[in-house]
């Protein structure tokens, strides 16, 4: 009884690992079978019979692949798109995007990891499928965030960027400049109210103040500009405000803070939105604040979030192509916008009656003037934590910012060098 | 003579699935790692590396700047200070735990468990939010109350560390008085009887007889929590140096280090130069204390 016992669980054992590879096998004949039929029939009416599966990956919110999925049903039954939701996309592709029965044949993601996968040599440019021209309607800033070493290799769709905003019911008037905005803090910082707060200490969120002072963290020469004297400036003068913040300056205290009337302005993302209407409060966007001593608006990073295509679909190029060409129509913008407030990067959209109305999405488009897309060189990667490390060691450590961001700058050369 | 030798057979065909199991999930990723190591597997190089030698280890022994030696060293004293705290702690909880005539034993025993139930990581945010947060965590929360200023429990580098040590004695704490309090069980009350005839207090008893007769039966217990301490990742990580709310302390024990330094570059090979000789420095480790703990003689 034993002996029978334990062969059952060896044979389970067995068959749980097996069936795991047998799955594998079925897919790659699918593929295949699907790239052979491509292939021999050349009858336009035999094409049409089989259609053309298109896989997009994503990782964003529900509502966008709604969109796109929408969008691109509009190409069926000659070709057939399935937007899929896979979770830590960027690593996945890391893994799989040579293999192209495993990969997708193209994902919708933000612009800055263009780099990495370039060098990786898992994308195929873009304009390998549609001409150069399709871009000339689109704002000049989302070309270039989509362009590395002269190629192109994202479809912008939308961007967004970092809003001045505040609450209506406790700040009557949004402050104009940045001096403005330390006095105004001084006099309403007190009792566990704040009269401003911000994740100070993250690169993401002071890179707009760098900017302003115009330094940058690294340029698309792939050199970082921690110790340029611009930067060190920018890092003083934002010093003074850390002292009336809340000292962690992490997510969820900040956010928090102002959902729950705590804190009477913020600088976040137009991802904050609807949690906020959600809470009652009464939401105003004003534009950014300007640096007294520059006469520049804080300029945060942009991100512009498109669709890339991967090398292992350059055999599918037409239905690649005709995806690419509806999405590059103003019809996903407006839609996209509609749905979750997002501004579109093809400047036809604004034609539209129902995003000029939208005070977020013309405030997004103001500020596209000014705003710098993040940088999409691989050596980016390490220059967040650093300057991380930088602004933490500055603002909540004490850090002298003038060394800090020598040193910092000299460890940011290090590890680019550790990356070859 | 067939039979002889199918009868040898059997018990590795049993046990193949599990071998195989074991090889597939933990001996190939180590030869695998150590495979990259000798290449040239980065960013530029992802799908098409090269056998590039010993280059990396190079890179990583001579590029051995102090921070590398400053993490080796703070690993060292936080291996040491978390292992001699809970054996204390984890020692004292389990004696009281075994007092004669104890109500309630199973609930006390039951709430020591809960931190050892709870995922990790969601305890360590848990902590990180909600007792150590300067303006808003229970800690400040209380000593404002006493009469006392805030204290930033993350910010700066000793105070972090203690931090760091508190919560991990939270989290580990629950494994060592089980294990100790099992032992405890398991000596003899014989000992104690003639000792006490003998006119021993309590701490010639503890001394004399509960620590030697627990050495041998711990010991494995005690070398698993050494290594899991040195390799401890999370919780430096996830307190201080989490992308997107670092708290200005530099705490890095050797794996935080190596994580920032080789794992953000995406230069797989310089990181897995790095990941082999953080394993050959914990094999010699387990080689060197291997023997040290056995006990099991009672002193006379």
């Amino acid at each position: 009884m034993k002996k029978l016992l334990a062969i059952l669980l060896i044979a389970t054992l067995c068959m749980s690992t097996i069936v795991g590879c047998g799955k594998k096998k079925e897919e790659d004949k699918d593929t295949t079978s699907n790239l052979e039929s491509e292939n021999t029939s050349g009858d336009k009416k035999e094409e049409a019979k089989e259609p053309t599966h298109i896989k997009i990956w994503y990782e964003t919110q529900e509502a966008i692949a709604e969109e796109l999925q929408k969008e691109l049903d509009k190409l069926a039954p000659e070709i057939v798109v399935s937007v899929e939701r896979k979770e830590k996309l960027t690593e996945t592709l890391k893994l799989v995007g040579n293999d192209p029965s495993s990969a997708p044949d193209m994902y919708f993601f933000a612009h800055d990891k263009i780099g990495i996968f370039a060098e990786m040599g898992i994308l195929s440019p873009i304009t390998n499928f549609i001409p150069e021209s399709t871009f000339d309607d689109f704002i000049p800033m989302t070309v270039s965030a989509a362009t590395y070493k002269d190629q192109i290799y994202q479809l912008p769709i939308y961007f967004e960027s970092l809003l001045f905003m505040y609450n209506k019911a406790l700040m009557k008037e949004a402050p104009r400049t940045t001096d403005d905005l330390l006095a105004y803090m001084e006099a309403n910082t007190k009792d566990g109210n704040y009269g401003f707060v911000e994740q100070h200490s993250t690169a993401y969120f002071t890179v707009g103040w760098i900017h302003a002072y115009d330094g940058f963290v690294i340029n698309d020469k792939a050199e970082p500009g921690l110790d340029l004297k611009e930067t060190k400036d920018a890092i003083k003068y934002h010093k003074q405000f850390v002292k009336y913040m809340p000292i962690d300056g992490d997510y969820n205290t900040m956010t928090t803070l102002f959902k729950e009337g705590k804190a009477h302005s913020t600088i976040g993302g137009p991802w904050l939105i609807p949690d906020l209407v959600e809470n009652g409060i009464d939401i105003g966007i004003a534009p950014m604040p300007v640096v007294n001593e520059t006469l520049k608006a804080i300029s945060p990073f942009a991100g512009i979030q498109g669709i890339c295509v991967l090398k292992g679909a350059e055999s599918k190029k037409e239905a690649v192509a005709k995806v690419l060409e509806q999405l590059s129509k103003p019809d996903i913008g407006i839609n996209l916008a509609k749905a979750i407030g997002s501004a579109p990067v093809n400047n036809n959209c604004y034609e539209d009656d129902a995003v000029k109305s939208n005070e977020i999405v013309m405030t997004l488009k103001k500020a596209s003037a000014t705003a710098v897309p993040m940088p999409n060189v691989p050596e980016m990667d390490v220059m967040w934590a650093i300057t991380e490390n930088l602004l933490s060691s500055v603002n909540k450590g004490d850090a002298d910012p003038v060394t800090a961001s020598d040193e910092a700058q000299k460890k940011a050369l290090e590890q680019i060098e550790a990356m070859k | 003579m067939k039979k002889r030798g199918y009868k040898k057979i059997i018990p590795y065909i049993y046990s193949f699935p599990g071998l195989a199991l074991i090889g597939l999930m933990i001996v190939f990723p180590i030869l695998y790692t150590g495979y990259i190591s000798l290449t040239n597997m980065n960013v530029y190089h992802w799908f098409d590396f090269q056998v590039i030698g010993f280059q990396n280890y190079m890179k990583a022994l001579f590029v051995l700047d102090t921070g590398f030696l400053t993490a080796f060293g703070r690993t060292i004293i936080w291996t040491i200070v978390n292992m001699v705290l809970q054996m204390v702690i984890a020692f004292i909880i389990a004696s009281l735990l075994n007092v004669e005539g104890l109500r309630l034993k199973g609930l006390y025993k039951t709430i020591l468990m809960f931190p050892w139930a709870m995922p990790g990581y969601i305890s360590i945010l848990l902590w990180k939010m909600g007792m150590f947060n300067t303006e808003f965590g229970l800690l400040n929360h209380w000593l404002n109350k006493l009469g006392f200023a805030n204290v930033h429990w993350l910010n700066s580098n000793n105070i972090a560390f203690a931090s760091s040590v508190m919560v991990n004695l939270w989290l580990a704490l629950p494994f060592m008085i089980m294990i100790i309090d099992g032992a405890l069980q398991s000596i003899d009350k014989a000992y104690y009887e003639s000792a006490t005839i003998e006119g021993a207090g309590y701490f010639s008893k503890a001394r004399k007889i509960t620590i030697p007769l627990l050495r041998p039966i711990i010991a494995p217990a005690v070398v698993i929590t050494i290594f899991t301490t040195f390799k401890q990742f999370d919780i430096i990580y996830l307190l201080t140096q989490q992308q997107g709310s670092k708290t200005g302390a530099d705490i890095h024990t050797i794996i935080t280090y190596t994580y920032e330094k080789a794992f953000v570059t995406n230069n797989y090979g310089y990181s897995s130069a790095i990941s082999i000789i953080i394993f050959m420095i914990l094999i010699i480790f387990s080689l060197t204390i291997r023997g040290r703990l056995k006990g099991g003689d009672v002193d006379a």
